[in-house]
């Protein structure tokens, strides 16, 4: 029998907690070894627990879930992070993808859907909604023409066809690709749009003089 | 600042002096007197238009000349003749004493008015009165003149400090009705926040536990009604979302715009029999007499996924492209051969030419692709037309701001 997936959870409501660990227990595939109600919380018992994956809430209290994604991820890059988010919240959630989150999932997904994109996530494979490719899209489109790395006219069509709807295998068959390619693309994508925060961040320090010190 | 009402005094005082020197009979010194009456109306004449603020040394000046004038009283004055009121100093010294009361407090008019009380009977011996020869009700008198000084001061002093104390518990209390009307006016907002949520999310969730009970009691349970009871809870936490999250952005609307994103995500919570997914490249503020026109067609389309389809979802998409705004209706149904000519011929074509109508009416086109078992994309492609020539998007995504 295979690994379990180390799983940490973190949401400040205990009901939901114990909801998501009875869901991704049950498949038998992945074995919850930590909790966390808080930001800070999380970043702490993720250091302890070092779980492979981490469900993040983004609407946290002490430390709010963008940060602590961030944090988690430059302390230990090999732990994923896979957002669970309701569905108002998405420029925070494109805030989580761009400091290192791997994806995102609807808190209205089914208990099957969640355990696919843990193992899918830990697996190294982007978990993109249609509505989140959308805003990356988005993204890319308004910082076109400035420093940042763009997107390639093959990497923008994966986007909007994702944003579509379409799963990687239909994308795949459409355009006479493997689906590992059209994995590869979207990885791409991803690390263009981190990247693109980076630079960010770096234009910000730059106008706030701190490259002098 | 000097206050209008003492200048007024100082004047009506230097004037009433004038008078009294001119006809009061013969003075002793008058070059004195004379060089005394244009040094008060130099002193008075700079009071009245520098209206200088009630510094030390403006306050020193007036007081010492307040209380050498008492002196001079006594000098131009014929010897013996200055009784407890000089009338050469008239009202005079009397501005000094009220105007360090003014300014200073009790404190102030009190030691102003006792130092002219001082003058006053310098002015006395310089008038050649032998004080300790004159009888007790003279000397009462004279200290009697002595303590109006001292009054005057002292109790301009009292008001002006009663005055001040009163104006600050005016503003406090200003204050406090003002925070109290800003309590209410959150306390109602919030008041207004709770019977929103009242009417709908707990109806929804009384809803919910009722029927709840009911299916756990009644044994069986049909899928179907727990669908419906999932669905109206998520209905019911998109609103309470939004209704928190609701930021001073989005109250920033253009007049007479609407987001696209916002009404397609509308009408995808609208949709019972399968999910829709919306992604948008961002708000997308357009007329919302466009909006509507773009919604309607999107919706007409859904239905007919619905009814034909066989899909086990939708997406809805849409995205600003080259001055096009671009509306995917997407499903992942059983497909079929478009054949614009070939469907008229079979008078199946009423649906697609009512949103190509619709389309058209706003100056875009339709294109459909689709193909047997790979389900159907709908097009809709419309000229990205700004509101009155401005661009409608609010400067500047929110999440820009965040991340710095």
């Amino acid at each position: 029998m295979a690994e379990k997936i180390r799983v940490m959870v973190v949401d400040d409501h205990p009901m939901w907690r114990d909801g998501v660990r009875a869901d991704l227990e049950a498949s038998g595939r992945v074995e919850v070894v930590a909790e966390a109600a808080d930001g800070g919380d999380a970043i702490e018992r993720a250091r302890e627990a070092m779980p492979e994956l981490v469900l993040m809430d983004l609407n946290l209290p002490t430390v709010p879930g963008v940060e602590a994604t961030r944090r988690i991820v430059e302390e230990s890059p090999h732990i994923k992070v896979l957002v669970l988010s309701a569905s108002a919240e998405e420029p925070d959630v494109l805030e989580a993808v761009k400091v290192g989150a791997s994806g995102y999932l609807l808190k209205s997904a089914t208990a099957a859907e969640l355990v696919d994109a843990v193992a899918r996530v830990r697996d190294g494979e982007p978990t993109f909604s249609p509505s989140l490719a959308a805003l990356v899209l988005g993204e890319f489109r308004r910082m076109s023409g400035g420093a940042e790395p763009g997107l390639t006219a093959r990497e923008t069509e994966v986007l909007r066809l994702v944003a579509k709807g379409y799963t990687y295998k239909e994308i795949a068959d459409q355009l006479f690709l493997s689906v590992k390619t059209v994995q590869n693309h979207v990885q791409n994508i991803l690390t263009k749009l981190q990247l693109s925060k980076r630079y960010e961040l770096m234009r910000y320090a730059i106008r706030r003089g701190l490259d002098r010190t | 600042m000097l206050s209008l009402g003492i200048l007024a005094f100082r004047w009506v005082s230097l004037a009433w002096m004038v008078v009294l020197a001119l006809t009061a009979g013969e003075l002793r010194r008058p070059v004195l007197a004379v060089a005394t009456i244009a040094g008060l109306v130099g002193w008075t004449g700079w009071l009245t238009v520098a209206r200088p603020a009630p510094s030390w040394p403006v306050l020193i000046a007036d007081l010492a000349l307040a209380a050498g004038l008492n002196l001079v009283a006594g000098l131009v004055m014929p010897a013996g003749s200055v009784g407890e009121r000089p009338y050469f100093a008239a009202g005079y010294p009397v501005a000094a004493a009220v105007t360090w009361g003014a300014a200073r407090g009790v404190g102030g008019g009190v030691a102003a008015g006792l130092a002219l009380g001082v003058s006053l009977v310098a002015g006395q011996l310089a008038n050649g009165i032998d004080l300790a020869g004159e009888p007790p009700a003279v000397l009462l008198d004279l200290a009697g003149g002595s303590l109006n000084f001292v009054l005057a001061g002292g109790a301009v002093g009292l008001v002006a400090r009663l005055l001040e104390r009163s104006a600050g518990q005016l503003r406090e209390a200003t204050e406090e009705t003002i925070r109290a009307r800003e309590r209410a006016a959150r306390l109602a907002e919030r008041e207004s926040l709770a019977r929103q949520i009242h009417d709908s999310v707990l109806q929804a969730l009384a809803l919910v536990h009722k029927r709840g009970r009911e299916l756990a009691a009644g044994g069986q349970v049909p899928p179907g009604e727990v669908a419906g009871l999932a669905e109206m809870a998520a209905g019911q936490e998109r609103a309470l979302r939004s209704l928190i999250l609701r930021d001073p952005d989005q109250e920033a609307t253009p007049a007479g715009a609407a987001s696209l994103r916002a009404a397609l995500e509308e009408l995808a919570a609208a949709e019972r029999s399968l999910p829709v997914t919306v992604g948008a490249t961002g708000a997308l503020w357009l007329p919302a007499g466009q909006v509507e026109e773009l919604v309607a067609a999107a919706r007409q389309a859904l239905d007919n996924v619905v009814e034909h389809a066989g899909a086990s979802r939708v997406a809805l998409f849409a995205e600003e492209d080259r001055g096009a705004v671009v509306l995917t209706v997407r499903d992942d149904g059983r497909g079929f051969t478009y054949d614009e000519r070939r469907l008229l011929a079979e008078g199946k074509i009423g649906l697609a030419k009512s949103i190509k109508g619709r389309v058209e009416q706003l100056g875009g086109s339709m294109a459909v692709t689709s193909r047997p078992g790979a389900g159907t994309e709908v097009e809709l492609r419309v000229p990205f037309l700004t509101h009155r020539g401005a661009r409608l998007e609010p400067p500047g995504p929110p999440m820009e701001d965040q991340g710095g």
